[in-house]
């Protein structure tokens, strides 16, 4: 095997870093999106970056308050950022028009939310509140898609019922047949297991990663749910309306998973340090960093022993 | 309208119809309201309407029928010596002509059927009768003689026979009546008898170019009822007249002749003329042609003047336009009834539209209740990719669904009503069904204009932007401008001679929505100072209700919309009926003068006058005499009016009627009085009456009950004034005071050899009140009283039933941190409460202002007979009680409303939401 010369590495090395988000099926970099109440400003995304893959399954996970519901807002095409970009499968998202707004809520991308009461027309059946949505982008012939669909999410005995008639589970399943229903590229769910007991979410679970899996969407899920979040290969963690880590699983030698979680490095070298770190070393407005051959050490501020080889 | 159905560009309208009845059905309770509410305006705006045209109507045929046919019909004249028509078809010809003048107007109400009295004919005017042939010759006879089409079907002859062709005559022993023509006549038997002239008489009329005419036959109208004799009352009826200037009478009579006598019959020697009736089918006018006929009749009369076939025409004079005339009393009749109707109509309108924009308004709120609730599906559908036109056609018709049947149904029920439809009757309800879905479309496409569902309204309070303030601001200027200007000029202009004036109709409506827009405005800061007391207070309840109220967003403004019109009507209205009700009353006072007043041509004497005390119910009985009387020495007159005051005011008591004091006595035989303003300045006033009076005027007298309320040339003086003055008194009135007055039983017990005039009270104010329309106006301000409290209520209700959902979270979190359910109840009542009382009392206010800020331009007059409602008597107990009622009603609805949500399970109640 030969060894690369260093022009082959650099050549590779650029290579392998395109133009930031070159490629990527979601693209928000350094998102901003601030609410204004009569002199109140919620500046609810400070700065967001993320990118996201075609075909990904994703899970997305931070505290309350965090900026989570106003990217999947910002991403479903019901809210526009107020500074940044934001692409979906090609879309700028800031410089939609309403009509390519429309479309791009018919055609590109479907929801999910908690409520499972809140994703249905509650008089409507199963397999109505599937053809909803192609009925409202026109699309003909939305019965057999209908029937398609729940039959591909386990659902098809509750075509006929009205979601009062099913349970939770069942609710949220067709939920996502009706997200499914105009053939999104992109599928957005928030706490979609939210409201469920363990089996009902394991159920619904395994029917988003049945879409991601057998429809090839990507899909971008929104929760507080162990269950979900440890069994997806990406999870991105959100603090203070910026990405600030993220966990990859991958599976290991041995059949298990190996789960390692990282901080975001924004482009400009931005970082968030966990919460934690911080305060078991006490580290407040100042850290000292220095430069080691394949590392950053970080110091509190006032210590002023030499730094260990290690960075520890 | 929305093409291609609710959901979907491309979907079949079937499957559209599904989705639309399935959101109807899903919220039924929403739209059974809005139904109810759409059923019961279109009911009202076609009803009302239909009623009023029928109350017009039936007023206005009680007019026809007031004025007798020969009113009404048309009637071309001609005098005969401007042509001479000499054949029957010269009449034909011309009726032909003169009904293919008439304009269409005239013509859909002319009467041409085969039983119309439709005719023509020629007459002579006042004919002497200068001799007879053969003895029996009167003095003062005229008889003249006519020739009717289409008499002959109408009498009978009961003597003789009927007359004939005309002939000639020589008059024996005397030669100036060699061969004179000679007519046939025929006469009533009474005329007759009163000239004496029975079968084969003959007479000879005229002075000059005498004709004798010869009585052929007597005869008897076979029907006299028939309208035609209306016309031709002359020739039934014998007419005997005094002889100006001598004794004894004239008599007057007019006969029928023969068709072949026209052509001896000639203008210049008699006073002839000629006429075509063209009859007018008095139930073919209605309340809606009227005012078109008026027009029509002055263009027919400027036509028929301005005809000018005859002018060379053989039986005209060549050269000379005959001067035909059409009359008709059509017009004045018509005129004379508009100009009721529209004073009727200004109020109606007023008071209507205030009903309409309620009834529209509760409908907004049921729209908008309707369309709260379908905003979840309908947010679910935009933010589904649902384009604003499809979920705003999507929200919209279901209204229209839910909306048209029940327009349709109250339109159906409102042709239940009797009257004709007008253009507003058939309008009205599509207009209703189109404002609700317009409203419908307007709320839903600002609500989900942008897709995102849950927008953070509730945490501050929106900041009235400055061009609302300004537009407010505008509107309020100009309402009070309006209500300036309208009584600057209504108080020179009369609705009576101009019509329902447009920009009367604008000011209240204006000055309703300024009013509201103020209170909107001002509300919430007394209720804020009190919020803030009720904060150093102990109690949570009053806190935390009205710190609710005074916080309430926009959702607030529609109730306080519907609320103050509604109570600003129907206090308008009641207070309107009120003064109506009073004036009526005080016109009735003020004609009879008294409990009963009894005016004789004859000498009333004392026996007749105890009769009268005795008869039951009377209880006092003053005497007085009136008179025309000489005032000065010249040719002035005027009234002279003698009655004891001090006893004539205590047959007052208890009346609203009042009469000055008796004049200070002055030594016989002078006489004190009190005379009226034009005549007071004077030292002495003398006045001839049964004999000469010297007056000393001790003070004046505007206004006297039963003499009139300006009084002129007018002198009251004590009963034996004439006695003073060496004459004796004649009574001839008598003032009775008493209950229950019977004017029959009166005028029998005086048992007058002429019956005297009896005026009631009672009968004067049944007159009154039973001028047409009068019960119309009446009605319908009840009716619309009715609905507007029901409306109010509606209002209320809905508004808590569309912030029942919110309240009921707020109250159940409440609970969760103590709050009882007595505490409950008590917060919702105090959280509704100011929204309830506040706009109530604004629009009690504004209610009680607008008659006065109207009083001149709404003229009631002619409902009252003819005295002017003024002043509007402030009755407050009326239009509190209205209001206080509708508060209490709406506070009691908060209050139930209250007790029925607690009946919720706390969970559920959280659950719902978030």
């Amino acid at each position: 095997m030969d060894t690369p010369t260093l022009s082959e590495l650099e050549a590779q090395a650029v290579r392998e870093r395109p133009v930031f988000g070159e490629g990527a099926h979601i693209l928000c970099d350094n998102l901003v999106r601030i609410f204004k109440t009569e002199g109140v400003e919620v500046v609810a995304l400070q700065g967001l970056d993320l990118l996201i893959e075609k075909g990904e399954l994703i899970a997305m996970v931070g505290a309350s308050g965090s900026g989570k519901s106003t990217l999947l807002n910002v991403l479903s095409g019901l809210d526009v950022p107020t500074a940044g970009v934001a692409r979906v499968a090609g879309v700028d998202l800031l410089s939609m028009t309403a009509k390519d707004r429309l479309r791009y809520r018919r055609e590109t991308v479907g929801f999910i939310w908690q409520q499972t009461a809140r994703n249905l027309i509650p008089y409507l059946t199963a397999r109505e509140n599937v053809s909803l949505p192609m009925r409202l982008a026109g699309n003909r012939a939305p019965r057999s898609r209908a029937d398609e669909l729940l039959e591909l999410l386990e659902v098809s005995y509750c075509a006929d019922r009205r979601p009062g008639e099913m349970s939770g589970g069942e609710q949220q399943r067709v939920a996502i047949a009706v997200a499914l229903a105009n053939s999104p590229e992109v599928v957005l769910a928030d706490e979609p297991t939210g409201e469920l007991d363990s089996e009902s979410s394991e159920e619904v679970f395994a029917a988003l990663r049945k879409a991601n899996r057998e429809l090839g969407v990507t899909a971008v899920i929104v929760t507080h749910d162990e269950l979900v979040s440890e069994r997806v290969d990406r999870t991105i963690g959100i603090r203070d309306g910026r990405t600030s880590s993220e966990t990859l699983r991958r599976t290991s030698e041995d059949g298990g998973t190996v789960a390692r979680e990282y901080a975001v490095l924004d482009r400009v070298g931005r970082l968030q340090l966990p919460r934690d770190f911080m305060s078991s070393l006490n580290m407040e407005r100042r850290v000292r960093l220095e430069l080691e051959h394949d590392h950053i050490g970080v110091w509190p501020e006032g210590s002023n022993d030499e730094p260990s080889e290690d960075g520890r | 309208m929305w093409e291609a159905g609710a959901c979907g560009g491309r979907l079949h309208a079937e499957e559209a119809a599904v989705s639309v009845f399935t959101l109807v059905r899903a919220h039924r309770g929403a739209s059974a309201v809005l139904a109810a509410l759409v059923f019961s305006a279109a009911l009202l705006v076609s009803a009302v309407p239909r009623a009023m045209q029928a109350a017009y109507d039936d007023a206005l045929h009680r007019s026809m029928a007031e004025a007798s046919v020969s009113q009404t019909d048309l009637l071309v004249t001609v005098p005969s010596n401007a042509m001479h028509l000499a054949r029957q078809e010269d009449f034909t010809e011309r009726s032909a002509r003169w009904q293919r003048l008439l304009p269409a107007e005239l013509a859909a109400v002319a009467d041409r059927g085969p039983a119309s009295r439709a005719h023509a004919g020629a007459k002579t005017y006042d004919t002497p009768v200068g001799g007879r042939v053969g003895p029996g010759y009167r003095n003062h006879q005229y008889v003249n003689v006519a020739w009717l089409s289409g008499a002959d079907r109408r009498v009978r002859y009961v003597e003789g026979t009927p007359p004939g062709p005309p002939g000639t005559l020589t008059v024996p022993g005397r030669p100036e009546f060699r061969e004179i023509p000679r007519v046939d006549l025929a006469l009533t038997r009474e005329a007759a008898r009163k000239l004496d002239t029975p079968v084969g008489t003959v007479l000879l009329l005229g002075n000059s170019d005498t004709i004798a005419a010869r009585i052929t036959g007597l005869f008897e109208p076979v029907d006299p009822a028939d309208g035609f004799w209306l016309h031709n009352s002359d020739v039934l009826n014998v007419v005997a007249e005094r002889i100006p200037g001598g004794d004894g009478d004239e008599t007057h009579a007019t006969g029928l002749t023969h068709a072949g006598s026209l052509s001896v019959l000639k203008g210049y020697e008699r006073d002839l003329s000629y006429f075509w009736v063209l009859p007018v089918r008095q139930s073919a006018v209605t309340a809606r042609n009227a005012r078109s006929l008026i027009g029509a009749v002055a263009d027919y009369k400027g036509v028929i003047a301005g005809d000018r076939t005859d002018a060379d025409s053989p039986a005209g004079r060549t050269g000379v336009t005959p001067p035909y005339t059409a009359r008709t009393g059509l017009d004045t009749v018509l005129s004379d009834h508009l100009r009721r109707q529209s004073s009727a109509e200004a109020l109606l309108l007023l008071i209507l539209g205030g009903l309409a924009g309620v009834a529209l308004g509760v409908i907004a709120l049921a729209v908008q209740l309707l369309t709260g609730r379908a905003r979840p599906a309908l947010g679910l559908m935009r933010a589904r990719g649902g384009s604003l036109r499809q979920v705003v056609a999507a929200g919209v018709w279901p209204v229209v669904l839910v909306a048209a049947p029940s327009a349709l149904l109250g339109f159906a029920a409102a042709a239940l009503v009797p009257g004709a439809a007008t253009p507003v009757v058939y309008a009205g309800p599509p207009a209703i069904v189109a404002a609700a879905a317009g409203f419908a479309a307007v709320r839903i496409a600002v609500e989900h204009r942008r897709p995102l569902r849950d927008g953070r309204t509730d945490v501050v309070a929106r900041r009235p932007s400055p061009r609302r303030v300004t537009l407010e601001v505008i509107v309020v200027v100009l309402a009070l401008a309006g209500a300036y200007l309208l009584r600057a000029r209504g108080l020179t202009t009369g609705v009576s001679e101009q019509g329902t004036d447009p920009y009367l109709m604008l000011v209240p409506v204006a000055l309703t929505v300024a009013c509201a827009l103020v209170t909107l405005r001002l509300y919430p800061y007394p209720l804020r100072l009190i919020a803030r007391l009720a904060t150093r207070g102990r109690g949570a309840v009053p806190f935390l209700g009205l710190t609710l109220t005074a916080r309430a967003g926009v959702q607030s403004a529609l109730p306080v919309l519907i609320l103050l019109p509604a109570l600003t009507v129907s206090v308008f209205a009641a207070v309107v009926s009120g003064g109506l009700d009073a004036t009526q009353r005080d016109a009735a006072w003020q004609r009879a003068g008294a409990d009963a007043r009894v005016e004789s041509a004859v000498e009333i004497p004392q026996a007749a006058i105890e009769r009268v005390r005795k008869v039951p119910g009377v209880r006092a009985v003053v005497p007085a005499s009136r008179g025309r009387v000489q005032i000065g020495g010249g040719g002035r007159y005027g009234t002279a009016l003698a009655v004891d005051l001090a006893a004539y005011r205590s047959a007052l008591a208890g009346t609203p009627l009042a009469v000055p004091g008796p004049p200070a006595d002055v030594p016989a035989p002078q006489v004190p009085a009190l005379v009226s303003p034009d005549l007071a300045g004077n030292e002495r006033l003398q006045i001839g009456w049964q004999t000469r009076i010297t007056l000393v005027p001790r003070g004046t007298v505007v206004a006297l009950p039963a003499l009139g309320r300006e009084l002129r040339d007018t002198v009251v003086v004590p009963l034996d004034a004439n006695e003073r003055a060496g004459s004796r008194t004649v009574v001839n009135m008598l003032i009775v005071q008493g209950a229950g007055l019977d004017a029959e039983r009166l005028r029998a017990a005086l048992a007058l050899p002429s019956p005297p005039t009896v005026t009631t009270f009672d009968a004067e104010l049944a007159e009154i009140t039973a001028i047409p329309l009068v019960g119309a106006i009446r009605t319908t301000l009840l009716v619309v009283t009715a609905a507007l409290g029901c409306y109010a209520l509606a209002a209320v209700s809905v508004a808590l039933v569309i912030g029942g959902a919110e309240r009921g979270t707020a109250l159940s979190y409440l609970r969760t941190l103590g709050l009882s359910e007595r505490q409950a109840r008590a917060v919702t009542v105090l959280e509704v409460a100011p929204v309830i009382v506040l706009p109530s009392l604004a629009g009690l206010l504004l209610g009680l202002s607008l008659p006065a800020l109207l009083g001149p331009g709404i003229d009631l007059s002619v409902y009252t007979g003819e005295v002017a409602v003024g002043g509007y008597p402030l009755d407050l107990v009326t239009p509190t009680l209205l209001a206080a009622g509708l508060t209490v009603v709406a506070v009691l609805g908060a209050f139930t409303h209250a007790a029925v949500t607690r009946r919720r399970s706390l969970g559920s109640v959280l659950r719902v939401g978030d």
